[in-house]
């Protein structure tokens, strides 16, 4: 197993890693839809937010530009953990609209804890030469950040690559010609379903370097353990908000379950402080208390997942059960638990 | 329980002729790297002169070495096939029976070659690109994998420009792709697997970007000449292709044979450098191919033929492989034989080189069990 543990020493207090960024949809609406979580899962005091949006987003950005700190505009406490990515997802579709300089002075601006490099995302629909010119233009991008940055924000190096070879050499290009305190692994979330072929992705990069990874857009319930178990330190995810727009039910050990097809019971299975004490017809109907819970889930896949390891548990063992009831991820899970065997 | 078998390990001592192992294979059939050739002066002078030839002007030339049964063409072009890979700048693959068409000659060919070495040539040929485009100089493909692996130079750097050049160079787009796959563990068996021409799914060609099918003899020659075109561009003076069996192609329907031999044709037509085929071909074959496709056998232009033994070719040839054995060089060299004895043994195998070797081992056993200081004629006539 390739799990650990660390701490990281950020600009707004320590964070214990493994750690979910819950990602805010600041700047991204007109107005954010994330809940309030921070103080209330105690597990959770990060956010992951979208540089890119809240600079466009202007009213927002005058403000932020004059006096209002990020954490004010987002109502939580000022020792909030907050990563800020360059919104390159956006680019999937969209031309570049800025530079590594402009996000490293909006990352800057808002206060965040640690900056992603600006980022090219790839698509599997893409030809070939066009993924690797955008494989290019991010470790290009990513340098100039690195030469760039300066303060005590951390810098991670968003990566891309679709095989094991490219994530290895760009992370070790980066490396040797960069200086970066981390790497971020996108372009996940084109190919989330293709369980087997993610799993060797982060475990490439894994492989790569000892610096902290984080990987963008997999944090949700199915992935959670997988990414621990691939020693990956952090990962964000909006699947509790998107899970609970489709009246999806998420469950520890499960995954998600839509509402329609337990309309029956009056009491949800987890205990929650949002579920509870509330009946299954009140959550429906609240699709914030949906959320919230959503993100319980997570917080409690997270906790569990500590708990087997704490406990001196077989963690395979447990990653067995887990994954027993999904052909898809079982088989993904049989295939990193040989590669994670022959490195360990 | 019957004791009707009596099997042991131990070694038969055959010191008593200063041997320290009978020599002699029990199945004669050629090795993989022959050490010894003997005899056939003609033929190694044909093959020398048609080899050199190619490697001091790069202009295509090929050779047809005929001969029956067991009279050593196997072994004659395996050993020259081991003669040739010891050079560094050609590229040697054999092919055991050309199959049912020009693309099994490909396949066995490429096969030959093996995975490693393709996957090495993948890296030579990135290496080549990095010189050009990049400030680092890997020199071979050893230096290009530890440059990629370091992070010295960047994969989607050099990929698209050695994607873009070897397309060029070759002609096959498709071609320059399952190349430049075999350096991504990802991917890198269906590459292979696409380059053997063993066939592969549309989904795994698709992840490669690969279009077409390698799947028939035309595809076959165009992979080929694509291969060829590489090597040279590589540097590499040529590529030899060993073709052995190749009388086989008489079990083919005519229509079948007319278009494997219409493919080898079509290759040597687009191939006038860099290529040099040595077919290994039973008389009769050859015979009836000489005189059926003229446009195949005009453009061999060349034959030579393996002779049966003469006595003086075999004292050689046994000398030969009892020096193998011989720890300390003896007064006569053929010793325990008699040129008598081998005299007998050379007429009961019509000269013929396979069974002149199994007749000598079973015979030097036979006479190492009865003790028997000499091998005489008579020894041998009861042995046979």
């Amino acid at each position: 197993m390739l799990y650990r543990r660390r701490k990281l020493d950020l600009p707004h207090g320590k964070v214990q890693t493994p750690v979910l960024f819950p990602v805010r949809n600041i700047g991204k609406r007109s107005s954010d839809n994330t809940p309030a979580y921070v103080g209330t899962i105690p597990d959770f005091s990060t956010a992951m937010i979208n540089a890119r949006s809240i600079r466009n987003r202007e009213p927002m950005w005058n403000r932020l530009t004059n006096g209002v700190t990020l954490r004010e505009e987002m109502d939580v406490p000022e020792d909030t953990i907050v990563f800020a990515d360059s919104g390159g997802f956006d680019f999937t579709a969209e031309e570049i609209d800025t530079t590594p300089a402009e996000t490293l002075d909006t990352q800057a601006q808002l206060g965040a804890d640690i900056y992603g490099t600006v980022d090219v995302p790839l698509s599997r629909e893409n030809r070939a030469a066009e993924n690797q010119r955008r494989i290019d233009q991010s470790v290009e991008y990513a340098l100039e950040a690195s030469d760039r940055h300066t303060g005590d924000a951390l810098l991670f190096a968003s990566v891309h690559g679709y095989d094991p070879e490219t994530i290895r050499n760009s992370i070790q290009h980066l490396e040797k010609n960069g200086d970066f305190d981390g790497y971020a692994l996108g372009s996940m979330v084109p190919i989330r379903t293709d369980y087997k072929k993610v799993t060797k992705l982060v475990l490439s990069a894994r492989q790569a370097t000892d610096k902290h990874l984080h990987v963008y857009g997999l944090g949700g319930i199915v992935y959670q353990p997988l990414l621990l178990y691939l020693g990956v330190d952090s990962f964000d995810s909006s699947a509790f908000i998107r899970s609970a727009g489709n009246r999806n039910y998420l469950i520890p050990g499960f995954g998600g379950e839509p509402l329609r097809n337990i309309e029956s019971l009056d009491r949800l299975p987890c205990p929650c402080p949002v579920c509870g004490q509330r009946e299954l017809d009140e959550i429906r109907e609240d699709r914030t208390a949906l959320t919230k819970h959503n993100l319980w889930a997570l917080a409690i896949e997270l906790r569990r997942f500590r708990y087997v390891v704490e406990a001196g548990r077989d963690v395979e063992e447990y990653l067995d059960l887990r994954f027993q009831g999904n052909e898809v991820t079982r088989r993904a899970y049989e295939t990193a638990k040989q590669q994670v065997r022959r490195l360990t | 329980m019957s004791n009707a078998f009596t099997i042991s390990d131990e070694q038969q001592d055959y010191s008593q002729y200063d041997l320290n192992a009978n020599p002699f294979p029990y199945s004669p059939v050629p090795n993989e790297n022959p050490e010894i050739y003997c005899g056939q002066q003609h033929v190694s002078d044909k093959i020398s002169s048609t080899v050199s030839s190619m490697l001091a002007t790069g202009k295509s030339k090929h050779l047809v070495v005929t001969g029956k049964y067991g009279n050593g063409k196997s072994h004659t072009l395996k050993y020259t096939r081991s003669l040739l890979r010891d050079r560094e700048d050609v590229v040697v693959g054999y092919v055991a029976q050309p199959g049912d068409g020009f693309l099994d000659i490909y396949h066995e060919f490429v096969y030959d070659l093996g995975f490693n070495r393709i996957q090495e040539l993948a890296y030579e040929y990135l290496a080549s690109v990095t010189r050009d485009v990049t400030d680092t100089n890997p020199m071979g493909a050893e230096s290009m994998e530890s440059l990629i692996d370091e992070g010295d130079v960047l994969l989607s750097d050099i990929v698209p420009e050695a994607i873009r050049r070897l397309s060029d160079v070759t002609k096959f787009a498709d071609f320059a792709r399952a190349i430049v796959h075999m350096v991504y563990e990802d991917t890198n068996l269906y590459a292979w697997q696409w380059l053997t021409a063993e066939g592969i799914r549309y989904e795994q060609r698709k992840e490669m970007e690969i279009h077409s099918a390698l799947d028939d003899d035309t595809m076959g020659v165009r992979a080929f000449t694509a291969f060829k075109n590489m090597l040279l561009d590589l540097g590499y003076t040529g590529v030899f292709v060993f073709v052995d069996e190749f009388e086989s192609i008489a079990r083919l329907t005519p229509k079948n044979e007319q278009a494997t031999l219409n493919s080898i044709r079509h290759l040597m037509d687009q191939n006038s450098s860099g290529l040099c085929i040595l077919f290994g071909c039973a008389p009769e074959v050859w015979q009836d191919v000489m005189s059926e496709y003229h446009a195949f056998s005009e453009r061999i232009g060349q034959e030579v033929s393996l002779r049966p033994l003469t006595s003086e070719h075999l004292y050689e040839l046994v000398e030969n492989y009892l020096d193998k054995e011989r720890p300390s060089t003896v007064e006569s060299r053929i010793r325990p034989f008699t040129e008598e004895s081998l005299d007998l043994i050379l007429q009961r195998s019509q000269g013929n080189v396979r069974q002149v070797l199994a007749l000598c081992s079973r015979i030097l056993d036979d006479a190492a069990n009865e003790n028997r200081q000499e091998i005489t004629v008579d020894f041998v006539e009861e042995a046979i």
